[in-house]
């Protein structure tokens, strides 16, 4: 056995590395804490979080077989539907759409100016990666005022960075494609023929019929309009 | 000469065990690294995406360091300790398994309680951290009796 010089009092040196060690653990964990990616780290955290454990398709959150479907029609630069996205929306995921209850497809309508459709844009093709939502909630979370010019390319991609699980550089080839163009026109016409002139404008569609919120003042309203539509 | 000789193969195993479990925990700090400068989603062995999610939180990276390095870095320290003779490599493969498992804990608590998400991979380097542990204390142990 080859032993090298002993290193001291094994019980001062033993006391000493423990605390080194829970030292530098907690240092990391608080370096972590300080430096997550752009300054967003608790609101990517809390929209992973949302979402973990219900299925995205492009659109639609939810489960495909889920007896009700809710349809949002919002602009990303509108204020309410901000309001809304930031106070009601994780309450109705959690309430209706985790447990399977009612699904939710989003119609982003692009009234409001041209970077309404720049937003739109984004989070269609965040949905081509089935990242939608995700995209979604962080465009309302870090919503500016309409028409301020700040719906950037640097805006978008630095959300795009935030999304968890999105690969940034193929949802910037698909941004500017061509193919969301028809999607962004087919959701403008189901609003039209929906008869949908405001937003947020929520239709509920289920086996108790059809009801349609368009002036949401509280979550009372998404409640009621469930349990009318859901044919409980 | 009969424990003597014990003694040293005790030595050997716990040695030959930790390299394993370094070189482990170090194969799958290295593919997580890689996974994040290629920018491709690591394999999630059920499909769901835990992976993914976690890989892309915001706490994947530590002012722009991924926590992976700080994992490969980790391991590789570990595993030289092994190949360091004497008090010194003990008590230094001591300290790395520790820090190790106590920041493993930190982030599997982000996970759950936080990102919402399992890493699969994550969970796998935990574990093998925490098996670090024993086998270094099992070591730290053996040298305070022989003291």
């Amino acid at each position: 056995m080859s032993k090298t010089r002993p290193l001291g009092s094994p019980r001062k040196l033993l006391a000493l590395i423990v605390a080194v060690a829970i030292v530098v653990a907690a240092l990391l964990a608080v370096l972590s804490q300080l430096g997550g990616a752009g300054g967003g780290t608790a609101a990517s955290g809390d929209i992973g979080k949302l979402y973990s454990g219900i299925p995205q398709n492009g659109t639609t959150l939810g489960e495909s077989g889920a007896p009700v479907t809710i349809y949002l029609y919002e602009d990303f630069q509108c204020p309410y539907c901000g309001q809304f996205s930031r106070e009601m929306f994780p309450d109705l995921v959690d309430d209706y759409v985790r447990d399977g209850k009612a699904k939710l497809v989003s119609e982003p309508l692009t009234f409001l100016g041209p970077d309404s459709v720049e937003a739109s844009r984004a989070a269609l093709a965040a949905g081509k990666q089935n990242r939608y939502w995700p995209y979604y909630s962080l465009l309302f979370e870090n919503q500016g005022e309409e028409n301020s010019g700040y719906v950037t390319s640097d805006f978008l991609e630095g959300l795009a960075k935030q999304t968890p699980g999105l690969d940034v550089r193929r949802w910037n080839v698909e941004r500017k494609g061509d193919s969301l163009e028809s999607e962004l026109s087919e959701a403008q016409a189901r609003a039209r023929s929906a008869g949908v002139n405001s937003t947020p404008t929520l239709i509920f569609s289920g086996p108790g019929g059809q009801e349609t919120i368009d002036e949401l003042r509280d979550y009372d309203q998404i409640s009621s309009a469930m349990d009318r539509v859901d044919g409980a | 000469m009969a424990p003597r000789i014990k003694n040293d193969e005790q030595r050997r195993t716990l040695r030959v065990t930790l390299g394993v479990l370094a070189s482990v925990g170090l194969m799958i700090s290295a593919y997580l690294t890689w996974t994040h400068f290629v920018g491709v989603a690591p394999v999630c062995i059920s499909g769901s995406g835990g992976c993914e999610t976690v890989q892309s939180s915001s706490y994947a990276t530590i002012f722009g360091v991924p926590v992976a390095v700080l994992g490969l870095v980790g391991y590789a320290v570990l595993l030289l300790s092994v190949t360091l003779r004497g008090e010194v490599g003990v008590y230094l493969g001591f300290l790395l398994a520790l820090i190790g498992t106590l920041f493993s804990a930190y982030l599997t608590y982000l996970e759950v309680f936080v990102i919402g998400a399992l890493c699969q991979w994550c969970l796998a380097s935990a574990a093998v951290m925490v098996a670090a542990l024993v086998c270094t204390t099992s070591g730290v142990w053996r040298l305070t009796k022989e003291h």
